[in-house]
């Protein structure tokens, strides 16, 4: 049986329960042991890194210390913490010059950086661990061709030299997972492109504007849902579409759910064990097509 | 376009200043083609955001401009306009770097103040109230553990953050 | 052997060098250096009375050995040694100094210091001319015959020149017809006349109408009678050395003999299997016998042999009113001794499809300059119509992408040269038949260099072709208007536009052509970091390789347009023509020498020497000697720096030699200064010394200065044992690291330099004593700074304390 540090960072744990539930319910009943190590504090996401770089590539190599003194690799939920992380941990392993900037900060808590695990997302784990064949022999309701438009987000994929989680260009990691679950996948407009989220609060006319675009294209493809893997994906999309709608004044309808929620729905768990409550657009169309 | 003598000096230092802060070191490479522009969410959004013009303006040391305005602040972090130069100049880094030279210098916007705040008192840039904490007995889900902030503390103390979130303070 | 008898001459060079040097106390030196019987000055000796005197000493068998101290020795030796010659003396016992650039001019200001300095650089030659050895001049034969690999226009013309000439040429085409890449251009831009036109070499001028456009099947390169071409063929292996080459061509089967056919097409009409046309971007179909466009070279059908039924079929064997068709062909082997070798292999174009963000490959609209040429082409696909291959519409609305794959760091760094103005002529022949196309480049730069061009650049303005400066970042597809769409910034209207479009022509980078790599290791030359083959220098040696008798001809060292090509075609021809009119190659024997005995046959020399020269002799079941060839050693002895075991030397720059010279140089020193040695490259090094005096540059007359071949040549001993003879200081003056005459010397030498600190800090001697320093000709300024750094630092470290040594 693999085991991972969970990491949670602050969004999941802060305002989507319905992400972290999910997410341990699957894995593990698809075999994968989570640990909760202490002492894991925030991943220092982008609006860190805006602050002050190096603080971001410390605070983040301190959580991965904690768990190399563990022996355990990082399993990520949340985008922006894989992208904090993986790109630390590459960094750091491949200039010596910098390890040793960053381990003089760290020494000052007592830890150190050795480079001796690895920064995984979900999806990664997934995919390397338990295989599209074997889940697709887990799923036990089957989505019914649920049509499901993937969305990547883009911390999970970029920089791609430094988090090489796929090809930026030509994704497929979550096209598979999707299909393994009897979803199908479609194809729409600009399916990599940025939904705004870290616009939010800044520039939030931006940020509207970024999500609207994609809720549009998702909606003219025909897709019944839209599936992030990211909180701040999440919250741009279905918080940013309640903002929208009376914005622009139009009426949209697209649910958008974690992949980590269609899984625990095709494994079996009971939808509303899973705090469904959080979402503002509502889950019916999309569970009246599955269950 | 604004007349000859406006005042904008342009000068080597800030491209050097940039160019030598983490994150800013392919600045030099740019050759103004402009794919970051079409790559970029935001810059086909609105006109506010021109990455190759703010790349433009710190290689000719445009140093106030910058840092003293609202652009480098649109940045959505997508990392797109990087993953296509043709001359591998790591965009989203270098605003990353006039972000970080921006706020040394005083330039803070609100939420980040709140962002740095929230880290130094209890560890997360998000904080989670009692609240939601108990809820988790109710979904079933585990208690949270320790962040560590006393370690996590001397990290920050140690890079400086500290010093700049009492800037911020001022 | 026999009593060696040293003339020592010494020139004043119009009797300014003694207002300098005590010429008295010269003279009294030299004479009573044993082995020394004639010491003699005046004005000058290369020229005149002067050269008399010594080639009288010569021949009254006076002298056996000749020291001279002459001005400009690298241009007056080459008169001096012929005479030597001529009077009977081998012309490698002549040793050479400079007493004025090396000696009075730098040290002009320290005159009692210059005499001592001279003094010992007469002494250092005196006692190196003891020990020179009479080499011989070698003679290798050459086959006055070349190999052309590649019928493109460069090979092509090369082929003719050299034919022209009266030399017997092969010409090898891997393609089933010649002409390459132009063969599918369609048109040469500026002057925008057919490609094939200008690929016809001009070939014996009867008069100058005659032979000015003449296309290939015109041009009567299958009648000149010492030009023998092999099409369908491909060069399988290479051997032997410069003027006696092996090669080895596979000639694949054509299955229709080529005197019989008489292009009548019947064979293509009967034959029933059809393939997409490659030739022509398949954007048609082809049958399984074919011919490109019907003014090919030469004008005979081929079979493609993947596709092919054979006698499962045999509908063309039927028809054939010649019998041409012979589907036994089989392929063959041709062995052909050749002297010379061009490579004409040309380029290609860049595979877009690595972008994935532009589509290639997957909208079918999306297409290249070279697919368009063969649309735009009346003898192509469509017969001149711009279509979109998605649906055969006409393309109204085209937009065109340049720097696809070119100065773009991710794939091809360099700028390809030839596309502005292939897209420019693209948009223009399309404007010119279809007024209301609408046509827009999107570039980051418009190079348009050459005569003519920017002419060209104005006419398409005129033609209302119009212009995006911005490179677009992404190709879409707009299914409902059924139209791609290009996101693109016009950077000098600061706004991000989407451009529709009917049909995009990406502009490729150019990139090496393929099996360039293989060819490369074949013919033992080199390719630069972008894959083209490696031209020696671009500037002095253009069209030469680092290997004698491998030439280089047109775009295989770089993209180039139609006139640069021609001229680079001409070049590699007089090279080779140059090479093998003689019929031999005449050397100097200043070549490398293994002593059997020593060699270990741990196999670092045959790695390292950077022309292939040396090659392992098995001689008892596991045991490998080193053997050099004296034809392809150039006299650098990076293999002597590299052998563990010293089991090679250079002849005329021995280890004894070298060393006799080290001692002499630091032995004349009655004031106790410190000395530097200074060891300089002949090609670099030792030039810059030359003109740090030439520029009347000063500094201390503390350095001795040493020549070597190469700075390859040295090794880790000989630098310590030069503090041994009581050198304080040592510098090594190479070229500079991307600029070594012989490949890798100076970088070799760089690191003896780093292992040899490390070494003298273990015995306890300051390793900066020891330095090294990389500088050209023209930097003799920097020579001077450097002698003047090192002195002043080895009197700082003080004396330098070595048992053993004085």
């Amino acid at each position: 049986m693999t085991s991972y540090s969970l990491f949670l960072g602050c969004t999941i744990p802060a305002r989507q329960p319905n992400y972290e539930l999910s997410a341990r319910k699957a894995l593990t009943k698809l075999g994968v042991d989570l640990v909760d190590l202490a002492n894991m504090t925030c991943c220092c996401p982008p609006p860190i890194q805006s602050i002050d770089m190096v603080t971001s590539l410390a605070v983040a190599a301190s959580n991965i210390s904690v768990a190399e003194a563990a022996d355990l690799d990082i399993l990520t939920l949340c985008s922006g913490c894989f992208e904090s992380l993986a790109m630390a941990n590459t960094l750091l392993r491949g200039d010596n010059k910098l390890r040793k900037k960053i381990n003089d900060i760290l020494s000052k808590a007592g830890k150190e950086f050795r480079g001796s695990i690895q920064v995984k997302h979900l999806v990664q784990v997934l995919k390397e661990d338990i295989g599209f064949e074997r889940l697709k022999q887990s799923v036990a309701r089957p989505l019914n061709n649920l049509k499901v438009a993937a969305f990547y987000g883009c911390h999970a994929l970029r920089p791609s030299n430094l988090l090489k989680l796929d090809d930026p260009e030509r994704p497929s990691i979550l096209e598979n997972l999707i299909e393994a679950l009897g979803a199908e996948n479609v194809v729409y407009r600009n399916k990599l492109k940025c939904c705004g989220g870290l616009l939010r609060g800044s520039s939030d006319e931006l940020a509207l504007a970024l999500a609207r675009e994609k809720v549009l294209n998702a909606t003219k493809a025909g897709a019944d849902c839209i599936s992030t893997l990211c909180p701040f994906c999440f919250v741009a999309l279905d918080i940013g579409q309640v903002q929208m709608k009376r914005k622009f004044e139009e009426t949209y309808d697209m649910p958008i759910i974690h992949y980590s929620e269609l899984l625990a729905i095709a494994l079996g768990f009971d939808p509303k064990s899973l705090a469904p409550d959080i979402h503002r657009i509502k889950l019916d169309k999309v569970l009246s097509k599955i269950m | 376009m604004e007349p000859a003598n406006s005042g904008t000096t342009l000068t080597q230092e800030f491209s050097i200043k940039v160019s030598d802060h983490m994150g800013g070191e392919t600045l030099k490479h740019c050759y103004q083609c402009g794919t970051c522009v079409s790559s970029c969410p935001v810059a086909k959004a609105t006109s506010s955001f021109n990455p190759r013009e703010l790349i433009k303006l710190a290689l000719m040391g445009a140093e106030e401009e910058i840092l003293s305005g609202e652009s480098i602040w649109l940045c959505c972090s997508c990392y797109n306009c990087q993953e296509r130069c043709p001359q591998k100049v790591e965009i989203a880094d270098i605003f990353y770097a006039l972000r970080n030279i921006a706020l040394k210098k005083g330039y803070i916007p609100s939420m980040y103040s709140q962002f740095s705040t929230a880290l130094l008192d209890v560890g997360r840039v998000v904080a989670i109230s009692k609240f939601v904490e108990n809820k988790r007995v109710t979904h079933g889900l585990p208690p949270l553990q320790e962040v560590g902030i006393d370690n996590l503390r001397k990290i920050l103390q140690a890079t400086g953050f500290v010093k700049l979130e009492e800037k911020e303070e001022e | 052997m026999s009593e060696t008898k040293i003339g020592v001459f010494i020139s004043d060079d119009g009797k300014q060098l003694s207002k300098i040097l005590d010429f008295n106390a010269l003279t009294e030196f030299s004479k009573q250096i044993p082995g020394v019987v004639r010491v003699e000055t005046k004005s000058e000796f290369w020229r005149q009375e002067g050269l008399e005197t010594i080639t009288e000493a010569i021949r009254q068998g006076k002298i056996n050995r000749v020291v001279i101290a002459e001005t400009q020795p690298k241009v007056s030796e080459i008169k001096i040694v012929q005479a030597v010659e001529n009077a009977g003396l081998n012309p490698y016992l002549v040793e050479f100094v400079d007493l004025k650039d090396h000696c009075a001019s730098p040290h002009r200001a320290t005159p009692a210091e210059a005499t001592e300095k001279a003094k010992a650089m007469l002494l250092a030659a005196i006692e190196r001319a003891k020990l020179l050895e009479p080499l011989k001049k070698l003679e290798f034969p050459v086959l006055k015959s070349t190999l052309i690999i590649g019928g493109g226009i460069a090979g092509m013309q090369t082929a003719v020149d050299l034919a022209d000439l009266g030399f017997k040429v092969n010409l090898v085409e891997k393609e089933p017809f010649l002409g390459g890449l132009a063969a599918r251009a369609g048109r040469f831009f500026p002057t925008d006349d057919c490609a094939i036109c200008i690929q016809s070499p001009a070939s014996d001028v009867k008069t100058i109408t005659h032979t000015s456009r003449k296309c290939v099947y015109r041009s009567g390169l299958s009648e000149i009678p010492n030009l023998n071409m092999y099409t369908n063929s491909k060069v399988m292996d290479v051997k032997g050395a410069p003027g006696n080459y092996k090669v080895t061509i596979e000639k694949k089967p054509r299955f229709v003999d080529e005197e019989k056919c008489v292009r009548c097409d019947l064979c293509v009409a009967a034959c029933p299997v059809e393939v997409p046309d490659e030739y022509n971007a398949k954007l048609n179909t082809r049958k399984a016998i074919y011919i490109n466009t019907p003014n090919v070279h030469p004008p005979v059908y081929v079979i493609d042999e993947s596709v092919c039924r054979f006698h499962d079929c045999a509908k063309c064997v039927d028809v054939c009113p010649t019998n041409a068709v012979n589907l036994e062909q089989k392929s063959e082997q041709v062995t052909l001794n050749v002297g010379s070798i061009v490579v004409a292999t040309g380029f290609q174009e860049f595979d877009s499809s690595i972008i994935k963000e532009y589509h290639y490959k997957e909208y079918p609209n999306v297409i290249t300059n070279l697919e368009l040429a063969r649309m735009i082409d009346g003898f192509g696909p469509t017969g001149g119509a711009i279509l979109r291959p998605s649906d055969l519409k006409p393309a109204k609305k085209i937009v065109m992408i340049q720097c696809v794959g070119s100065r773009d760091k991710r794939y091809n760094s360099y700028c390809s040269s030839v596309c502005c103005m292939i897209s420019l002529k693209h948009a223009m022949l399309i404007k010119s038949t279809s007024p209301n196309a609408d046509i827009t480049i999107c570039y980051i730069d418009i190079r348009t260099t050459g005569r003519e061009h920017e002419h060209y650049y104005e006419n398409a303005r005129e033609m209302g072709i119009k212009f995006v400066k911005g490179r677009p970042a992404e190709i879409l597809e707009d299914s409902e208007a059924n139209r791609l769409v290009v996101d693109v910034e016009d950077s000098l209207l600061n706004r991000v536009i989407e451009l529709k479009a009917d049909l995009v022509v990406l502009a490729p980078a150019m990139i090496p052509a393929e099996g360039s790599v293989e060819l490369a290791e074949m013919l033992g030359i080199k390719l630069d970091e972008d894959g083209f083959f490696k031209e020696y220098n671009a500037k002095l040696r253009p069209t030469e390789t680092k290997l004698r008798g491998i030439y280089l001809s047109g775009g295989a060292t770089f993209p180039k347009d139609a006139p640069s090509t021609s001229l680079h075609a001409h070049s590699a021809a007089l090279k080779s023509a140059k090479f093998l009119m003689n019929g031999k190659i005449i050397k100097d024997q200043k070549t490398a020498i293994i002593n059997d005995e020593y060699c270990g046959d741990c196999q670092f020399c045959p790695v390292t020497c950077p022309y292939g020269a040396i090659s392992l002799e098995k001689t008892t079941e596991d045991h490998f000697v080193a053997k050099v060839s004296d034809l392809l050693c150039e006299g650098c002895g990076i293999c002597v720096g590299t052998c563990p075991l010293n089991a090679i030397e250079l002849r005329h720059s021995r280890p004894t030699q070298m060393r006799a010279q080290m001692k002499a140089l630091m032995s004349v020193n009655s004031t106790s200064k410190p000395l530097v040695l200074a060891i300089c490259c002949s090609e670099c090094g030792h030039t810059a010394v030359d003109s740090s005096g030439m520029a009347m540059m000063q500094y201390p007359a503390n350095v001795r200065v040493m020549r070597v071949p190469c700075t390859g040549i040295l090794q880790v001993h000989q630098l310590l044992e030069a503090f041994r003879f009581g050198a304080q200081g040592v510098m090594v003056v190479g070229c500079k690291n991307d600029g070594c005459h012989y490949e890798e010397g100076s970088q070799n030498a760089r690191q003896k330099i780093e292992t040899s600190k490390v070494l003298l800090r273990e015995f306890g001697v300051e390793p900066e004593r020891l330095e090294m320093f990389n500088m050209v000709f023209i930097e003799g300024d920097k020579f001077a700074e450097a002698a003047q750094m090192m002195t002043e630092r080895v009197k700082k470290l003080g004396r330098l304390k070595i048992t053993g040594a004085n």
